[in-house]
């Protein structure tokens, strides 16, 4: 027990009694002890004991809640809070309230980090082997049982093949040129249905769950339960070429043979958007899922973000100058890899619309580019399949892994949070083991690998309710949470015209700025510089150059019409 | 006398007044005489009115003294005797109003003591009602001592674990005055000094700021600047680590200034000064003193590599030396700094940093061979270098600079295969191994640069002679010496053939030049080339030689080329600008060794080699499309076009002059008539490059976002403050979420809320709420 001793001044002071002695010329003021004031004090003093009892908490062993990491906390932030804007005391104090629970959620929201029990899965090799010398047969003779069925092949007979996961990464869907859409759980191998359209099928899709498909057949849109009943065929959507299920918005997005982009809301069956791109005939398409953005790549080169609302896109990236053979954009929506017929793959910054971050050339062309869940990007190179970690933010010196096959491989996608990687191939689909690929942690809520059937109708009732509308789709998702200045500023011109009617003071300036302006007049005034020096420099040393010149002109005299001759005129 | 008579003029008047005013007064003055004669005849003069009262006095007085009368006469005057009279009762409209004022206090305090408890309702997250929890029903007797136990179970258990510190209780004599009355004074006086200190510091530092002078700002910044150089050289001696740090915050400091839009010209007065600027030539020179400035401040502490002339070119900027003193061993600490620059260090950039390299070690090197002319026995100062050279030779087997190389460098690196030889020579004498792939690697240079080699002809024989002379093992000297003889052959066969050439062509060529000055003066000739290997850009230095004759440059004096070296300071600073404006153009492509498709190519060699493979044929050209680039920013430009706002035009054509088809307004009316509307702020793809970005108002979307801003709110950033958190649960976690939605009343179904009593008054948190502001604010309503 430590005792609390009283501190007298002079215990601290005493340190610094030379400083102050230093000052001399200062004047001192004296206070005369007057009878009355040391009464007083007498008065205190006899007075002036009290016990108090005292405890000290640090003795516990379990002293309550841990200290929450700073660091931790600030991936939790959001942001700057209020201002001193608010002048209503009552107001001003409830608002004060709400600040100290988002503070609260914020801590909260660290502290459940904890439950983040899983970690992200790795290979380990010798210093001088390489992580691509790994071949999946190694890897499987490594790892568990149950991870070891992980890696398997079907042999399918009906030509090139399709595969997609459900959203929580239990389901797969197989559908291929011919026509043999199949789907099953890929863990147990339970087969849901497996049918024969007798149509060709160009792209698939599950829906917001397991029980629903969509089928782009030669023709139209159909859409399959699990049982393989045709629900719905929708003739609204024909000649499809690629789809996407856009989860949250419950939007089906689609492009097709004449360069038609359309959204089917599959919840209330009606097409919200559909209108011509003027792109040209383009399969190269995802989404964003940071903003629901669809990303179409054309044979121009050039990468257009869309949405259903607005007719013209959003934004158009020249990538390439050779037509796009693929994107691929990851699941944070920060980067944007991109692959042409010039054999290199960019790597953009489709976030702040900036870039490329990463140029790398390929010894051939990438068919196929595929971003998991931790950034990991899968690049199909004909018969090969190489993933790439970590190289959006750094220039990496080659693959983490490389899988072989002796046929050709039609499209990829990664499990979600699993780390495999399924390839829908000419002959049938094989299923390898990427390490570190997949996000280990679920949030069971949001996607749950192991749902129950009464689980999955609670969430389809809940995505149903939290459904966003489709005109929110822009560049930036968080413009609904932003005040529209420009209409407010109307409303108050409009307010100021009024009679009698005292105009209110408002402060227009966004919570965020617009980030890059300032980046960008740096970038524009080094450049600016840099290139007055070369003109100054060079200027300089023709002057220099220029002057020798002079001298050596031989002058002819014309005696009596040296006058005549024209001068030169001397340079400003 | 006249004065007297004004003055009684003046008194009659006086008296008149006061008659007059007298006048006025109806009462009677005259009274009734007290003392009086009595006479049969009374006078008239003695006639005053009586009042008409009856002195009841008088008339008991008449009465007889019989006991009866004595009483009623007592009883009289005991009436008459009360003199305090009632006063009149206010007029209604008054006693109502008083009467409101008082009620209106008295209830005012009455009610007012409830402003805490409704404050502190208003204020609260929630208030739940009913307030008062009886309980439903009398618990048993038993039931209720059967919870007063010392402790459960759990807590039992509780305690096991995690055991509750023995809280002692510490009597402890606290004094409520902390200081006896001597310290108390002590300690008054202290602070009074203190206080007194503190406002002739503040007195003095006001004074100071406000002089005006900007010499005497200059001395006192002068000053400081000195100082602090002082504090941090003492500091690198005493303390290294904090002299690091400070060196850190000088880096902050700079990261600050560029950072800012400080000193680059672009704020209101160089703006003003900039339209002057074209006539006034003082004008321009303060600007490009701020531009200086800026630079100067922006200029980043130089790397380790940076030679010693670089380090005195930047001596005149004294806080910028500071940063950059090569002699700071700090500055060789921090490696990551260099890292960065390397990280950055490629294209354009890297080749001139190659070049510039390459420049000091053959400024070096020369001064080498001098050393080794004098002591030609001196192995070991040569070897020190091998290192050096060894990874001079890498940078020049890189093969993207072999890419770039142009004229000028292919003559540098000549300058290095000088070296080379002399390597080679030197390390036999070491190993085995390592000769040989230096070997290699000059064989390699060779074929690079072989036809250049002539240039550097002669020289570079008298250098190599000493150099090998000084070796012991002769057979290998020998088979240089013979190699020695093959270049120097070819070197003079392909400098005829080129003398051939250029007196065919009859024109002096910038080698030829080059070569003339290196004949006369080694020293110029080095000089010139650092001149040429600041410049950035290559185009600039072949325009210089192509100017001026070639005889000319012999002409050149020394002082003339200490005008050039001063030209270099920027150039050099722009190389070490930590952002590089070449690397918003173009990001390097890095070639990986990716597999190859078995149908394009069967050799696999891929996990063999470790170096980049770059295609032979450039796949691009096949399949690119040159107009793409082109009609892609056209697009972009027709975008900008129509987002820029046209003026309107308001000229009544043919008004004032004549009108109709072919007739062009004049200038005066197009200025006058076309209302120019204020420029659009900048698009968010202005200078990001092949990118467009359509900014439009999305009439959808719009209907979705709020316009207008709620009551409390005053700014539009407060507003988006307070909507940041999402309140969802999907969102956030569950106990937040809930704290969140939680609503303000809540009440229990089913029962009775009554109003609340007076006991309400007396809990203690509703008594302590002390939030004046809000008291304030429920007491004014």
């Amino acid at each position: 027990m430590k005792e609390k001793k009283t501190v007298r001044y002079f215990d601290i002071e005493s340190n610094n009694k030379d400083e102050n002695n230093k000052d001399q010329n200062v004047k001192v003021f004296k206070i005369k002890s007057t009878s009355k004031i040391l009464k007083a004090q007498r008065y205190k003093q006899n007075k002036n004991i009290h016990t108090k009892k005292k405890h000290s908490k640090n003795s516990q062993q379990f002293p309550g809640k841990a200290p929450i990491n700073p660091e931790k906390l600030e991936e939790h932030k959001r942001g700057e809070g209020l201002g001193k804007g608010v002048r209503h005391p009552l107001h001003a104090l409830k608002l004060k309230k709400r600040e100290h629970k988002f503070k609260y959620a914020e801590e909260q929201a660290t502290r459940a980090d904890i439950l983040l029990t899983e970690d992200q899965g790795f290979l380990e090799v010798e210093e001088d082997n390489r992580t691509t010398g790994i071949t999946q047969k190694v890897i499987a003779d490594n790892v568990d049982i149950t991870a070891a069925t992980k890696i398997f092949e079907l042999n399918l007979a009906f030509g090139p093949y399709q595969a997609k996961y459900s959203c929580n990464g239990r389901h797969l869907l197989l559908g291929s040129k011919k026509g043999h859409l199949a789907a099953f759980d890929w863990v147990t191998k339970k087969l849901h249905f497996e049918i024969n359209v007798m149509e060709s099928i160009h792209d698939m899709s599950w829906l917001h769950v397991e029980t629903m498909v969509a089928a782009a057949q030669k023709e139209w849109l159909y859409i399959y339960d699990n049982t393989g009943i045709e629900l719905h065929c929708i003739k609204k959507m024909d000649k499809i070429l690629r789809m996407e299920f856009l989860p949250y918005h419950f939007l089906l997005a689609a492009v097709n043979e004449f360069g038609f982009m359309s959204w089917l809301d599959i919840s209330i069956g009606e097409i919200v958007g559909h209108y011509n791109n003027h792109m040209g005939r383009t399969s190269v398409m995802t989404q964003n899922p940071y903003n629901a953005t669809l990303c179409l790549g054309n044979s121009k080169g050039v990468v257009s973000l869309w949405s259903p609302t607005v007719k013209k896109p959003l934004a158009k990236i020249l990538c390439h100058k050779t037509p796009l053979t693929a994107i691929a954009v990851d699941s944070r929506g920060m980067y944007m890899a991109t692959s042409g017929v010039d054999r290199s793959l960019k790597i953009w910054d489709i976030r702040n619309l900036d870039g490329p971050l990463q140029h790398y050339k390929l010894r051939s062309a990438p068919l196929n580019l595929e971003f998991s869940q931790k950034d990991m990007l899968a690049v199909g190179l004909g018969e090969t399949v190489e993933i790439y970690s970590n190289c959006c933010t750094q220039t990496v010196e080659g693959p983490y892994l490389r899988h072989r096959m002796a046929k050709t491989i039609n499209n990829f996608k990664f499990c979600p949070y699993e780390d495999v990687l399924g390839i829908g191939t000419s002959n049938g689909f094989t299923s390898i083991i990427v390490p570190g690929s997949g996000e280990p942690n679920f949030d069971a809520l949001e996607s749950n690998p192991f749902q129950t059937k009464t689980q999955r109708k609670e969430a389809e009732v809940k995505a149903l309710l939290e459904k966003i509308p489709a005109e929110l789709i822009t560049l930036n998702p968080s413009d609904v949470m932003e005040v529209d200045v420009p209409s407010m500023k109307d409303k108050i011109e409009a307010r100021k015209n009024l009679l009698y009617l005292k105009p209110k003071k408002v402060d227009l300036t966004p919570r965020h700025k617009k980030k890059g302006k300032t980046n960008i007049a740096r970038k524009k005034i080094i450049k600016e510089t840099v290139r007055k020096e070369y003109i100054n420099q060079s200027m300089e040393a023709k002057k220099i150059l220029a002057e020798p010149e002079k001298q050596y002109v031989p002058k002819q005299s014309f005696g009596v019409l040296d006058r005549f001759v024209p001068k030169p005129k001397p340079k400003k | 006398m006249e004065d007297n008579e004004e003055f009684d003029y003046v008194a009659s008047e006086h008296d008149r007044l006061v008659s007059a005013i007298t006048k006025l007064d109806k009462t009677q003055h005259i009274r009734e005489p007290t003392r009086n004669e009595p006479t049969i005849q009374s006078t008239e003069f003695n006639l005053i009115k009586r009042s008409s009262k009856l002195k009841l006095d008088n008339v008991v007085k008449v009465l007889e003294d019989t006991a009866h009368h004595v009483k009623i006469g007592k009883k009289l005057k005991k009436s008459q005797d009360a003199d305090k009279i009632l006063s009149k009762p206010l007029e209604k409209p008054q006693a109502a109003r008083i009467k409101r004022s008082t009620g209106y206090e008295e209830t005012k305090k009455k009610v007012g003591r409830w402003d805490p408890v409704v404050a502190r309702n208003r204020t609260v997250d929630y208030v739940s009602f009913p307030i008062k929890h009886f309980p439903s029903k009398l618990q048993p007797t038993n039931d209720f001592l059967s919870k007063l136990k010392l402790k459960s179970p759990l807590e039992k258990e509780l305690e096991e674990i995690d055991p509750p510190p023995e809280s002692k209780e510490v009597v402890e004599e606290e004094q409520l005055y902390p200081m006896s009355y001597e310290e108390m004074l002590e300690h008054r006086q202290s602070t009074a000094k203190l206080r007194a200190q503190q406002s002739y510091k503040a007195a003095k530092e006001k004074r100071q700021s406000k002089i005006k002078s900007k010499k005497y700002h200059r001395i006192l910044k002068k000053e400081r600047l000195k100082q602090q150089l002082k504090e941090f050289e003492e500091l690198q001696i005493k303390n290294p680590e904090e002299a690091l740090k400070k060196l850190e915050e000088l880096e902050k400091s700079r990261a600050l200034e560029r950072h800012t839009l400080r000193h680059k010209n672009t704020g209101k007065w160089a703006k003003s000064k900039l339209v002057r600027a074209k006539y006034d030539k003082e004008v321009r020179q303060q600007l490009a003193e701020q531009l200086s400035v800026s630079r100067s401040l922006t200029h980043k502490a130089q790397d380790t590599q940076s030679t010693d002339d670089e380090a005195d070119d930047t001596e005149n900027i004294p806080d910028v030396t500071l940063a950059q003193d090569p002699l700071n061993p700090w500055m060789m600490k921090s490696s990551d700094k260099s890292n960065v620059d390397e990280e950055f260090n490629f294209g354009y950039k890297k080749y001139l940093n190659d070049k510039m390299f390459k420049q000091a070690e053959i400024d070096s090197d020369s001064d080498q061979e001098n050393l080794e002319q004098t002591h030609n026995h001196d192995i070991e100062s040569p070897l020190g270098l091998l290192p050096e050279s060894e990874k001079r030779l890498y940078n020049i087997d890189n093969p993207k600079d072999s890419k770039k190389e142009e004229k000028p460098d292919k003559k540098k690196n000549n300058n290095v295969k000088i070296v080379t030889p002399k390597l080679v020579a030197q390390n036999s004498d070491q190993t085995k191994k390592l000769p040989i792939k230096s070997k290699k690697k000059s064989k390699k240079i060779i074929a690079t640069t072989s036809w250049v080699v002539e240039e550097l002809g002669a020289t570079s024989k008298s250098i190599i002679t000493p150099i090998e002379e000084g070796k012991a093992s002769e057979d290998i000297s020998n088979v240089f010496d013979r190699y020695e003889n093959k270049v120097v052959g070819q070197v003079e066969h392909k400098l005829k053939e080129l003398r051939r050439q250029i007196s065919k062509i009859g024109k002096q060529s910038n080698q030829q030049n080059k070569e003339v000055t290196e004949d006369n003066a080694e020293h110029d000739n080095l000089e010139y080339l650092k001149l040429k290997k600041q410049n950035p850009k290559p185009q600039i230095d072949e325009e210089l030689i192509e100017t001026h004759n070639g005889i000319g440059l012999k002409e050149i004096e020394p002082s003339l080329l200490n005008i050039i070296t001063p030209t270099e300071n920027p150039s050099q600073q722009n190389m070490n600008m930590d952002i590089d404006p070449t690397r918003f153009i173009e990001v390097k492509p890095k070639f990986l060794n990716t597999a190859v498709s078995r149908r394009e190519n069967y050799i696999d060699d891929l996990d063999d080699d470790d170096e980049q493979v770059v295609p032979k044929v450039d796949i691009e050209e096949v399949f690119e499309e040159d107009d793409v680039v082109d009609s892609f920013r056209q697009e972009k430009e027709d975008e900008i076009n129509q987002d820029i706002p046209k003026g309107v035009d308001l000229a009544l054509p043919g008004w004032g002059s004549w009108g109709g088809k072919g007739v062009k307004a004049t200038k005066r009316k197009r200025n006058r008539f076309i209302g120019k509307l204020p420029p659009k702020t900048s698009r968010r793809d202005e200078n990001k490059g092949d990118i467009i970005i359509n900014e439009f108002k999305n009439p959808k979307l719009a209907a979705h976002k709020v316009s207008n801003l709620p009551f409390p709110f005053t700014s539009v950033k407060d507003y988006e403050a307070s909507i940041r958190t999402p309140i969802g649960n999907t969102f956030i976690p569950e106990t937040a979420h809930k704290k969140l939605i939680r609503p303000s009343v809540i009440t229990k179904a089913g029962a009775v809320i009554e109003p609340m009593d007076e006991d309400e008054l007396l809990v203690k948190k509703n008594r302590t709420f002390n939030n004046n502001s809000i008291l304030k604010l429920f007491a004014k309503k």
